[in-house]
């Protein structure tokens, strides 16, 4: 039994290695892409999406048709233009106006942070909370009959042939 | 297994109990009143700079140029404004007293401006006169002032004192009794 365990488990490796590989790679690949915009309209549609209309429900500025969203994209648009400040200083601007209703994409800074860091803790619970229950399953689950096992039973059994 | 959950149960209860407790007193601590001044970071900074061009009375004569710095000096108010906003209709008369309640002050009274937030020339021509209100209508092309006091929505009315700093954010409709007595109070202040 132990012998053919090993085994399964030696056969599953190269599997998990080329998963390893594979996740290493789209990694290396999503980290050093050279995304961004590219021209001064792209950066204001960046811009402009990661801001929320200030007077709709989770529109961005982007989406959003009305007067004051039509105000806040030219003003990005005017500042992308004169090419001053960077894409963050231009969010920080707007979100000072604004009193700071117009952020789409929070902070990773300050208590803001916990917005991003929560999930990954819950995530990190749950896969835990998993490997626990699934190794309690199969610690139950590979319980096989001792020798002293079968003792008794056969001795019970042939008692209760034995008897009346 | 029931023991084991029944262990859990008072724990999973303390956390919703907690989560609730805290929830009311957020909801607790947030006013619900509108407050007189509204919240702005540019409170008793310097108001941004406004420069732009005045709509003329009649279509075709030539449009005076605006900049707000220049108004040092006279208390400004400048009531941000849209001809299809139905608050700025129902506030239309309160300005219009306002207006002339603070020109009998001579020069002690504040000049009143409209920033015109959303309309044509000539929407606002025939608005103006159709309603009454001679005071000066400043362009906002882009919409570049609005962003600069981070105006969302009008009316708003915002008030700023000879220094050119920002003194008061009034959103919603004003009143020309509330704001006569708010200018007041803030020449009170200063001098």
């Amino acid at each position: 039994m132990n012998r053919s365990a090993a085994w399964r488990r030696a056969k599953g490796w190269p599997g998990w290695a080329l998963l390893g590989v594979i996740v290493v790679a789209l990694l290396a690949i999503g980290a050093t892409r050279a995304g961004g915009p590219a021209t001064p309209e792209e950066r204001v549609e960046a811009i402009s999406r990661r801001l929320a209309c200030p007077i709709c429900d989770g529109e961005s500025v982007f989406e959003s048709r009305n007067n004051a969203s039509a105000s806040i994209r030219q003003e990005v648009r005017t500042q992308v233009a004169e090419g001053l400040r960077t894409d963050d200083e231009i969010i920080s601007f707007i979100e000072q106006r604004y009193t700071a209703r117009v952020l789409l994409v929070p902070r990773a800074t300050g208590i803001d942070a916990l917005v991003w860091a929560l999930p990954v803790v819950a995530f990190v619970c749950a896969v835990a909370g998993l490997v626990f229950t699934f190794r309690r399953w199969k610690r139950a689950a590979d319980t096989v009959p001792t020798e002293g096992d079968r003792v008794l039973v056969d001795a019970a059994l042939r008692a209760g042939l034995d008897g009346p | 297994m029931p023991e084991g959950r029944r262990r859990i149960a008072p724990f999973i209860a303390l956390a919703v109990a907690l989560a609730v407790g805290a929830l009311l007193i957020v909801l607790a601590g947030s006013s619900s009143a509108r407050d007189e001044s509204a919240d702005t970071f540019l409170l008793d900074k310097p108001a941004p700079p406004v420069v732009s061009t005045l709509l003329s009375a009649e279509a075709g004569a030539a449009d005076l140029a605006f900049d707000l710095s220049r108004r040092k000096g006279s208390w400004v108010v400048l009531n941000f404004f849209d001809p299809d906003c139905v608050p700025c209709i129902a506030e239309h008369d309160e300005l219009v007293a306002l207006d002339r309640q603070q020109r009998q002050l001579g020069d002690a009274g504040a000049e009143l401006y409209t920033i015109i937030n959303k309309g044509s020339d000539a929407e606002v021509r025939q608005w103006f006169a159709e309603k009454g209100g001679d005071w000066p209508k400043v362009r906002d092309p882009g919409g570049s002032i609005s962003v600069a006091f981070g105006v969302a929505q009008v009316p708003e009315t915002w008030v700023i004192d000879p220094n050119g700093i920002v003194r008061a954010r009034l959103i919603g409709e004003v009143t020309a009794e509330g704001m006569g007595g708010l200018l007041q109070q803030l020449r009170e202040t200063m001098s």
